[in-house]
């Protein structure tokens, strides 16, 4: 009796502790003024130098102060902690010239000494930053200040773009790398919860003002929650916890639109591509007579004739996609080409030139010449429910031409394994992130020696002559000096891909946001960060 | 014993009424009716289409055929591997029972996660999905016996020690006819981890779906009906979501009165 | 003498399971697809520092022998290795987790086992099994943890233990069911019930006592089941615990992470059945 009486004793106080350590590690309340949203997974780091991740760069686009910024709405850099800037006509030097009176968030002033000290430690090959491959010879670029305001850099070779990549490199105070505890940009990292939540409080001595004087951000912080459920992060959006949702997939959109009409946005077409494509690689893991059909233009342009991209778009989307002929997307109003011939559907068109190509049909199945069925996979990656979607309708409307399409779904390292290391697959289905307009930032896809160049990965020399030709124009647009050129030469690439169809472009998802009414200021553009480029200008009803 | 027979004879009509529709001419469980996904329920689709267009009432008939079928064949062989583990490793001798416990608790524990992707890669990418679903069945019932496999252990050692069996075992009962007598005793271990391995097995087959096994697409998988129902703008559009899930209660109290022990 | 030699052996036993789960899990880990992969490696702009690191990590792995005396010294220097995700020691992301862990799973399976035994105990006093409880009980073992969790979140109430709860009691009272009506079955349960016993003191006095050997096997099983459930249901509400740890590292093939959390539910599945196993040899004594 006693044994069993002091047994629910203890089981009575381990119970007690572990409501009490349950009850401990909530996440904080929100402060009055702050900004909420949420982010999908904790930022790799905080060291504005090292950002090779989503989540880090955007920390890294709150946080840091820039000599220049990308203007994600009218698509212009803008001097931002350099009051002006010039560019010689050669492209090779560049001329900073600082403002008056610049600060870092812990009150110790901002001058060329710490802008010259940020762009060289990026450069450094001991740092690693990704950034230092965009001056294409780190090791070259030489870094002045020949006074207090002036920072002049040496590029050893022109770089298109160059302003866009200060754009990425912070400012930070000389031999003090602080990972973004002091900055020069609107807010500053306080602090990290792992797995929980990232704060970011004002920085006091922030340089930019609005148009009546009053010292921005407007926001008193801002929290970045690591939440990777879309549910329970609309749930909390319409509870008034989130201010803003940033990339809502289209099945939640109709349900947000139905309870809050004003708070959704659709701006119409992303710079993101959706594409489908064949393994070209000829040391693949297949069957000949696979390889025969995959690199076969009459089979590829086959395919994609025979694929309603307009139900793709309407159904698997919702309606919040548009269908895609071509990589640059409508949204790129600098690059896009209205006058590209694009192969449209037409399954009659379509069985004629298979006949001619020496399939033939077999009941309902489709048949090469040699009487193989024509039988291949789609791999696409799990968790996409849009995608998955779009490889069962692109399963059925290929089987109105004879052909046996079976569709997996692997985790990503799994699928990133398949198609950049051993080639074992056959047709992939996924997407391209463009956080670029420029095409020059796509190389790494065109280029036929690059690892990325997914239909045929690292070719020592280009496998077909039309490679060989995208190669000459995109390497010709990376060295012009004049936009027109650049212009022909890009129009040149993307006809070719519509000629040719290494990739089968199906749609560019629209971009969809959410804004709580109660967060003025947003102007959602279509390049990341859509919601939040201006945060400095976001403000909460009510906070002030 | 009237409710045993009334449950058989329901089950039974179900199943026939699901092949009917199944086997119905002009019905089709991967026809994409373009023009009308997600519909209600009309003429043509009677329970109504889902997100691509193609008629719910078939594929719901389809799948309970397939995965019942799949769950109820990977939950006996994982329930009778159970049994014959736990019975061995009870009536070995010692060591040899602690061994087998050993064995089952390294089974328990280790991330199976893993080998299941590496099944995934050892299969051919055009694997049909018939194939695949049997498959994964297969190394469903192979993964599953483990967490039964020590309940049916202690039951049986308790049998061995039980005042009947040394009777009978000091009266000279052997082998084959100790079993006739110790497993009926463990039917009431047993069958709750038969009943319960077939919802478990039918919505594991559907998240084995993300790492590429799995019913594939266009078959249809009642495991991923069921998990349709995470998504709250599928809930709040169409209440013929529910059918699957009620199915699966219907199927799953229907088992349980014809498996009753009175 | 006796115990402690008995003590020692289990602890043997449970030192064996654990050595043998972390080899078997190494393995499993380091041959599955997408061990040496990222998905950097598709983004044009850090594609390159993606391998570059993946090379590093290739060249640290390329013998079991290797691997295993790597995390042998790393557990004897006590930071259980650097995970690979993070880049700090195991210890630092674990044992925050495992005290969140711990509390969700202890009061679930509080609740639970006192739900289903309730539950069960009302149920199998009657004749034949009543749809009254076993249509709930098929209701939550047939719908989906991530179905529950968004009908929580629908309902702007209940949270992970709620969930957790509910699962493991459908399960705990499906067996409790079948065993207590076995035990009300009983002859000389009969004849008391006959003399006027009431329920109450019939259920303390007689019922309980026979049943309680299979209640401890069954507790094994409701730890088994709630770590199998914790993944899930963790992921699904972003409780920071060792399932959602687990996860992530499963999905980002983070070694040594996942090798400390497999230890750790090694050791607690360990523990469970050696408890089960005491307590039924210290119920027999």
């Amino acid at each position: 009796m006693r044994m069993r009486s002091r047994f629910v004793q203890s089981v009575s106080a381990v119970l007690a502790a572990a409501f009490a350590v349950t009850c401990a590690g909530q996440a904080a309340p929100r402060l009055p003024g702050e900004l909420a949203w949420t982010i999908g997974y904790d930022p790799k780091t905080f060291d504005p130098a090292k950002v090779d991740d989503q989540e880090s760069e955007l920390v890294r686009y709150l946080t840091a102060g820039v000599l220049l910024r990308f203007n994600r709405s009218t698509q212009k850099v803008e001097p931002q902690l350099a009051e002006s800037w010039s560019l010689s006509p050669d492209g090779k030097t560049l001329i900073f010239k600082l403002r008056a009176g610049l600060q870092f968030s812990d009150g110790s002033s901002l001058t060329a000494k710490d802008a010259a000290w940020s762009i060289r430690r990026v450069l450094l090959p001991a740092t690693g930053a990704p950034v230092a491959e965009e001056f294409i010879s780190a090791s070259g670029v030489t870094v002045e200040t020949p006074d207090e305001r002036t920072v002049v850099v040496h590029l050893p070779k022109r770089v298109i773009g160059i302003g866009k990549v200060f754009d990425e490199i912070a400012i930070e105070p000389a031999e003090h790398p602080s990972e973004g505890r002091i900055t020069a940009g609107p807010f500053v990292v306080a602090d990290y919860r792992r797995s929980q939540f990232v704060r970011l409080r004002r920085n006091p001595h922030y340089q930019r003002r609005d148009s009546s004087g009053v010292a921005l951000p407007y926001a008193s912080g801002v929290r970045l929650d690591v939440l990777d459920n879309h549910e329970q992060e609309i749930r909390l959006f319409e509870r008034g916890e989130y201010d803003l949702i940033d990339g809502l997939p289209p099945d939640y959109f109709g349900m947000l639109k139905q309870k809050t009409p004003a708070a959704v946005r659709d701006l119409g077409p992303s710079l993101n591509t959706e594409q489908m494509w064949f393994n070209q690689a000829p040391g693949a893991p297949l069957p000949a007579w696979e390889k025969g059909w995959f690199q076969s233009q009459v089979f590829r342009v086959a395919v994609s004739r025979a694929i309603h991209r307009a139900d793709l778009a309407r159904i698997a989307y919702e309606g919040h996609a548009t269908p895609a002929y071509s990589f640059i997307s409508p949204a790129n109003g600098e690059w896009y080409d209205r006058d590209l011939s694009v192969p449209h559907e037409d399954v009659a068109a379509v069985k004629a030139a298979l006949t001619g190509a020496g399939f033939h049909w077999n009941g309902s199945a489709l048949e090469d010449a040699a009487g193989h069925p024509v039988k291949f996979s789609i791999l696409t990656n799990a968790g996409n429910a849009a995608r998955m979607k779009m490889a069962t309708l692109i399963q059925e409307d290929l089987k109105s031409l004879g052909m046996q399409v079976t569709v997996v779904a692997l985790d990503f390292p799994a699928l990133i394994e398949r198609l950049m290391h051993t080639q074992d697959y056959e047709a992939c289905l996924l997407g391209l992130e463009n956080v670029d307009p420029d095409p020059n930032a796509m190389m790494n896809v065109w280029l036929s020696s690059s690892p990325n160049h997914q239909w045929n990965p690292s070719e020592k020399m280009p496998a077909t002559a039309w490679e060989a030709e995208i190669d000459r124009a995109m390497n010709l647009q990376a060295s012009s000096l004049k936009d027109a050129e650049r212009k022909q030469a890009v129009d040149r690439v993307q006809q070719i891909v519509a000629d040719q169809q290494p990739f089968i472009y199906l749609v560019y998802p629209n971009a969809l946001y959410a804004v709580s009414p109660r967060l003025q200021g947003v102007q959602p553009a279509v390049l990341e960060p859509g919601l939040v480029w201006n945060v400095e200008s976001l403000r909460l009803d009510g906070a002030r | 014993m009237r409710g045993r027979l009334l449950a058989s004879w329901l089950l039974l009509g179900l199943v026939l009424i699901a092949v009917a529709v199944v086997a119905a001419p002009g019905s089709s469980y991967s026809n994409q009716d373009r023009e009308q996904p997600l519909a209600g329920a009309s003429m043509h689709h009677l329970a109504g289409t889902d997100t691509l267009g193609r008629d719910r009432l078939v594929r719901v008939a389809a799948a309970f055929l397939l995965s019942l079928a799949g769950a109820i064949a990977a939950a006996a062989v994982t329930t009778a591997a159970a049994a014959g583990v736990g019975t061995l490793s009870a009536f070995s001798p010692a060591t040899l029972g602690r061994l087998g416990m050993l064995v089952c608790d390294v089974f328990l524990a280790l991330p199976w996660l893993f080998m299941l992707m590496m099944v995934r890669s050892a299969l051919p990418l055009t694997t049909s999905p018939a194939h695949s679903a049997a498959i994964t069945f297969l190394v469903l019932a192979a993964l599953g016996w483990p967490a039964c496999a020590r309940a049916v252990y202690r039951g049986a050692l308790d049998l061995r020690n039980s005042e009947w069996m040394l009777q009978a075992r000091a009266g000279g009962l052997r082998g084959k006819q100790i079993a006739r007598h110790v497993l009926p005793n463990l039917v009431p271990l047993l069958m709750p981890q038969f009943l319960i391995c077939i919802p478990a097995f039918i919505i594991a087959e559907a998240n084995l779906g993300a790492l590429g096994l799995g019913i594939g697409e266009p078959l249809p998988s009642w495991g991923g009906m069921l998990l349709e129902l995470d998504n709250s703008s599928m809930l709040l559009q169409t209440s013929w979501v529910y059918l699957p899930i009620a199915l699966l209660i219907l199927i799953l109290l229907l088992l349980e009165a014809i498996a009753v022990e009175v | 003498m006796n115990s402690a030699v008995s003590l020692l052996k289990r602890l043997a036993r449970t030192v064996l399971i654990v050595f043998l789960v972390v080899v078997g899990s190494t393995v499993l880990i380091r041959f599955a697809p997408g061990y040496l992969s990222d998905a950097r490696e598709m983004d044009a702009r850090y594609g390159d520092a993606a391998r570059a690191e993946l090379s590093a990590e290739a060249a640290r792995s390329v013998s079991l022998r290797q691997m295993l005396s790597m995390e042998m010294s790393a557990w004897t220097n006590g930071s259980l290795g650097l995970s690979r995700q993070y880049d700090v020691p195991v210890l630092e992301l674990v044992l925050p987790r495992l005290a969140v862990t711990g509390g969700l799973m202890l009061r679930a399976i509080v609740f639970a086992w006192s739900l289903a035994l309730c539950a069960s105990l009302l149920s199998s006093a009657g004749r034949n099994p009543s749809l009254l409880w076993q249509a709930p009980a098929a209701l939550l073992l047939g719908v989906p943890t991530a179905a529950m969790a968004t009908i929580c979140l629908l309902a702007g109430s209940g949270g992970p233990v709620l969930v957790m709860t509910l699962l493991l009691a459908a399960r705990d009272f499906k067996f409790l069911d079948r065993l207590l009506r076995m035990a009300w079955l009983d002859p000389h349960l009969l004849q008391a019930r006959a003399q006027g016993l009431t329920t109450f003191r019939l259920v303390r006095a007689h019922i309980l006592p026979s049943i309680t050997p299979q209640l401890l096997a069954l507790a094994t099983l409701s730890i088994v089941t709630a770590l199998s459930a914790l993944v899930p249901v963790e992921v699904i509400f972003s409780v920071p615990g060792l399932g959602q740890l687990a996860w992530n590292a499963a999905m980002n093939r983070d070694l040594p992470v996942l090798l400390a959390v497999t230890m750790i539910m090694a050791i607690a599945v360990t523990f469970s059945g050696m408890a089960s196993d005491r307590f039924g040899e210290w119920q027999r004594a």
